[in-house]
């Protein structure tokens, strides 16, 4: 036992570090001015007894899978992680029921290999959270699902709230829960799961999950414009998105944002000409079919280029990550925000705030999902962006920033008086004492 | 009543005549019912064996009208009962004796078609149906489509999170909303989400839908709209047995196919469809498929090789193919008549709606032929076999005594072999008061305490939809305390019903 960890030992009863195995409680450097114990679980009954003991000791928990996005949220003052690395097990995997069941910290590579290789996928795409934060880990899949950073398929397949098919959970009563199930189509009870994705660990401690996986399309084409203002990406967008050809990704990367671009997008496109991409998925014939004919009907906004498969495949990559901002590019330093909005109105949200700013923005989604990197400033812009988001009926968060930027500065997008009232009563049905991630949505 | 529900407050009834009187200030005209024959229409739901009258219903078309309802209801402590059209198959709707019935189907408006953004506005009580024959014109539609579609609401579709044949490839109601208007308990107005694909914080949108009317009163939804794909083909396969015709669908699953819609029947059901509806159904096989292809016609043609190439390999002893709408929609008329097409050849009928893995079908399917023959009832049965969604039709006569009882106890045995077999009790119909009772079966004690906790959140001192979904009633207070379990009930002392 680590001498230095008595204040978990007089609360765990057995202690975690009393059972072998690789769980453990250790007191491990400083961060910020306190130090840090790390409470390190084998299996849901240890974040059972680690939450309880919080419970007892009023010590907030931070929970981590592999602490990738930890530079995401507003900072927090705990001084104990609940690390659920350790958890990372797949417990079951059906490809024929389109399931799979998966601890919470199993690394999301690791499930993305395995599924591919059934040929099936995460059809919300998450997002790797490494290029833009700077860090080494790309995650796991519980915090994929916790995060909710769905990539360019959204439009399409929804996030990943919409991929959650059942879950078991650590309240922050101190214990298990289980909601959903482990079949596609359920409406048994309360749709605990929804909640549970996108929480960013402030409800409940996730440690099973049951996710939906899809075939992997056979084949995939994207269209390529050239040349294109935002406001005329948009309305392009939009009509690729109303025709009937089930365009799976429609992003736009305006010409500026190419100065930090590489990689597969950074050879499409250049400081001198923006690219506007839209991108089918299916079978060969029906790929084929729809790009031809989706380049017909897009004709008056320019001939379009069709890029295939690899190559369309990595220039999405670049997309999702998004890339042309990432920590190690042209615009590291710069803040993220990440801002949705109704699609239809993203052109004109955008290329405001990126005239307005001299910042750089890339729309996804549609021009539903803009990416804005904006020049550093102590408050992040975060009024300007608040109100342009607002105004167009969407809303605004704060991806990346520094902690002190982060600490000045609402991170999420704040709801309004009673939706906000409503969540925090929420929040509370699942952890009164406020254990969990205390803090990391809302500004104290 | 096999089901119990929550005794009546006799100081609430004892105060009817004052109720009504200050329901009237609210929502002038016809829009409180008070006179047992006008109320005679919302004592029962879809669950027909299920009647209560309630003690008012409240036809409010205006937000503002909701708003103050609930409030009065809030303050005066009385209990509120929503409902769309009427047609859950649970018994959602179902009133209650000392409550106010608060209808939405004067909220018939569509307030707003936006096809840039792909998005449509409308009051709740506008049927499923209605919304995508309102964009129809430009070729979008909605794609949840419940059977009950020409009738049921899209405020109904909300709180049951339903389904429909084209779930499989397009998702149910949730993956499909994006936005509402909803009213609490308190008459609190709130404004969820709205055009964007997301919406900022918790995923308070997710969380109502499905939630059967417990947790607020819908008065504004936005849904997203599809544009409809280039093509449709359906095609029926018959099987010899059963086994084959599940092997079969798994096997399409695996290949990487997800079709627009995937349906079973077996010879019950196929025999009642066709004698009513005459799609020309093969009668001389166990199990039929219909599969729907959807998208450009290259792709659909392509992949109806491929299906009939496994389907082949399964043993199918009957292909066929449509070559027209005309014919698509014969061939799907059977199947979504098939609930009738079951009332004609029995007096009454019970319809389940478990949810299993899709390899556990052969033995669900023998599971419930056992228990056919256990409770001497006949069972025709209709998969969404693409989800792994049942429904076994019971059939019973309610007029003989001791059969609905019978019915009700076949139909429970169903939904625990499902839970059993990995699966779980409701599919798309809801919990209601029909499944309220074996909720226990798939979840515990704390799990259903933390759903109930979410319940507070929204409506902490239990008034609205009380005596569904939930086994047992809990006190807000007391579920929000710490305590020990050690693996026993919380409050063993509280009521069961």
């Amino acid at each position: 036992m680590n001498p230095d960890a008595a204040i978990w030992h007089d609360l765990l009863s057995p202690p975690l570090w009393g059972r072998g195995g690789e769980g453990g409680v250790t007191r491990s450097g400083v961060r910020g001015l306190g130090i840090v114990d790390i409470l390190k679980v084998r299996d849901a009954k240890d974040v059972e007894q680690a939450v309880r003991a919080a419970i007892a000791g009023e010590q907030p928990l931070e929970i981590i899978g592999h602490g990738s996005k930890r530079l995401i949220g507003q900072p927090m003052t705990t001084n104990a992680v609940l690390d659920l690395s350790a958890l990372n097990a797949v417990r079951s995997y059906e490809p024929n029921e389109l399931i799979i069941t998966i601890e919470a910290a199993a690394p999301l590579n690791d499930v993305k290999s395995l599924i591919d290789s059934k040929n099936q996928q995460l059809a919300f795409e998450p997002i790797d959270t490494a290029p833009l934060l700077g860090g080494p880990a790309s995650g796991t899949i519980g915090g994929t699902i916790a995060s909710g950073l769905a990539g360019p398929r959204r439009i399409q397949a929804g996030g990943g709230r919409d991929h959650l098919l059942g879950a078991h959970a650590v309240s922050g009563f101190g214990d298990s829960f289980k909601t959903g199930g482990k079949v596609v189509k359920n409406v048994t009870g309360y749709d605990v799961c929804k909640l549970l994705a996108g929480s960013w660990g402030t409800l409940a401690v996730m440690t099973e999950l049951t996710l939906k996986v899809v075939p992997k399309p056979e084949r995939e084409r994207t269209l390529v414009l050239r040349g294109l203002d935002d406001a005329a990406a948009n309305k392009a967008m939009t009509a690729a998105l109303g025709s009937p050809f089930d365009v799976s990704a429609a992003a736009h990367v305006p010409k500026s944002a190419f100065r930090g671009a590489s990689g597969a997008l950074g050879q499409l496109g250049s400081p001198q000409h923006a690219v506007t991409l839209l991108r089918l998925e299916g079978i060969t014939a029906s790929a084929t079919h729809r790009a031809a004919a989706l380049a017909r009907a897009l004709s008056p906004f320019g001939a379009a280029e069709i890029v295939e498969d690899g190559t369309s495949a990595a220039t999405w990559a670049c997309v999702r990550d998004v890339e042309p901002f990432a920590a190690k590019g042209a615009l590291g330093a710069w803040p993220v925000w990440r801002i949705v909005c109704p699609p239809a109105a993203g052109g004109a949200v955008g290329e405001r705030l990126a005239r307005d700013t001299g910042g750089d923005v890339i729309y996804d989604w549609g021009g539903g999902l803009i990416w804005a990197a904006l020049p550093p400033k102590p408050d992040a812009q975060a009024a300007l962006v608040r109100t342009r988001a607002e105004a167009a009926g969407g809303h605004a968060m704060l991806l990346r920033a520094s902690e002190e930027v982060r600490r000045n500065v609402d991170v999420f997008h704040p709801p309004k008086t009673g939706v906000a009232a409503l969540s925090e009563r929420l929040r509370q049905s699942f952890d009164p004492r406020n254990i969990l991630n205390r803090g990391r949505m809302t500004r104290a | 009543m096999a089901i119990m529900m929550p005794a009546p407050d006799q100081a609430v009834l004892d105060r009817r005549t004052a109720i009504i009187k200050a329901l009237r200030a609210i929502v002038p005209g016809e829009g409180v019912i008070d006179s047992a024959a006008e109320m005679l229409p919302y004592e029962s739901d879809g669950l027909m064996a299920y009647r209560q009258p309630p003690m008012v219903v409240v036809l409010p078309d205006t937000t503002e009208q909701v708003s103050k309802v609930l409030k009065y209801c809030f303050e005066q402590g009385i209990k509120v009962v929503p409902r769309g059209s009427g047609t859950s198959l649970s018994g959602g709707a179902l009133p209650l004796a000392d409550a106010v019935l608060l209808g939405l189907g004067k909220f018939n408006r569509i307030r707003e078609i936006d096809f840039d953004n792909r998005a449509v506005v409308t009051e709740p009580g506008v049927t499923n149906l209605a919304i995508s024959q309102a964009v129809a014109h430009a070729g979008f539609y909605y794609a949840p489509d419940p059977s009950s579609q020409i009738a049921c609401s899209i405020g109904g579709n909300v709180a049951e999170n339903s389904g429909g044949v084209h779930c499989l490839k397009y998702g149910m109601t949730t993956n499909n909303v994006l936005g509402c208007e909803i009213v609490l308990m308190t008459g609190e107005i709130l404004r969820i989400g709205g055009k964007c694909a997301e919406s900022t914080g918790y995923d308070l949108m997710g969380i109502i839908t499905g939630s059967e009317g417990l947790l607020g009163v819908i008065t504004e939804i936005t849904v997203r709209i599809l544009q409809k794909p280039e093509t449709a083909r359906a095609m029926m396969v018959g099987f010899a047995q059963v086994e084959a015709a599940g092997e079969c669908v798994a096997r399409i699953i695996g290949a990487g196919i997800i079709p627009g819609g995937m349906e079973m029947m077996d010879k019950p059901a196929i025999h009642a469809a066709e004698a009513f509806v005459r799609a020309g159904y093969p009668l001389d096989v166990e199990a039929l498929l219909i599969i729907e292809l959807d998208g450009p016609g290259v792709e659909v043609d392509e992949l109806i090789k491929r299906v009939e190439t496994i389907a082949q390999a399964c043993g199918s002893t009957f292909c066929q193919i449509s070559n027209s709408e005309l014919e698509r929609n014969l061939f799907w008329a059977g199947r979504k008549a098939a609930f009738p097409a079951v009332g004609r050849i029995s007096p009454d009928y019970l319809c389940m709606d478990g949810t299993i893995p899709r390899g556990a079908l052969p033995k669900a399917l023998a599971r419930i032929r056992e228990l056919s023959q256990k409770y001497d009832l006949r069972v025709a049965n209709v998969f969404h076999a693409g989800d792994g969604n049942l429904h076994p039709l019971i059939l019973y006569d309610a007029n003989r005594p001791g059969e609905m009882e019978r019915a009700e106890a076949f139909g429970a045995d169903i939904l625990r072999a499902c839970v059993e077999l990995g699966g779980v009790l409701t599919g798309e119909h809801g919990v209601g008061i029909e499944k309220r009772d074996l909720m226990g079966e798939m979840f515990s004690e704390i799990d259903l305490n933390q759903q109930q906790r979410v319940k507070c959140a929204f409506d902490a001192q239990g008034l609205l939809n009380p005596g569904k979904v939930f086994p047992t009633l809990h006190r807000c207070a007391e579920l929000g305390r710490m305590h020990v379990h050690g693996g026993k009930l919380a409050f063993p002392e509280l009521p069961r019903f």
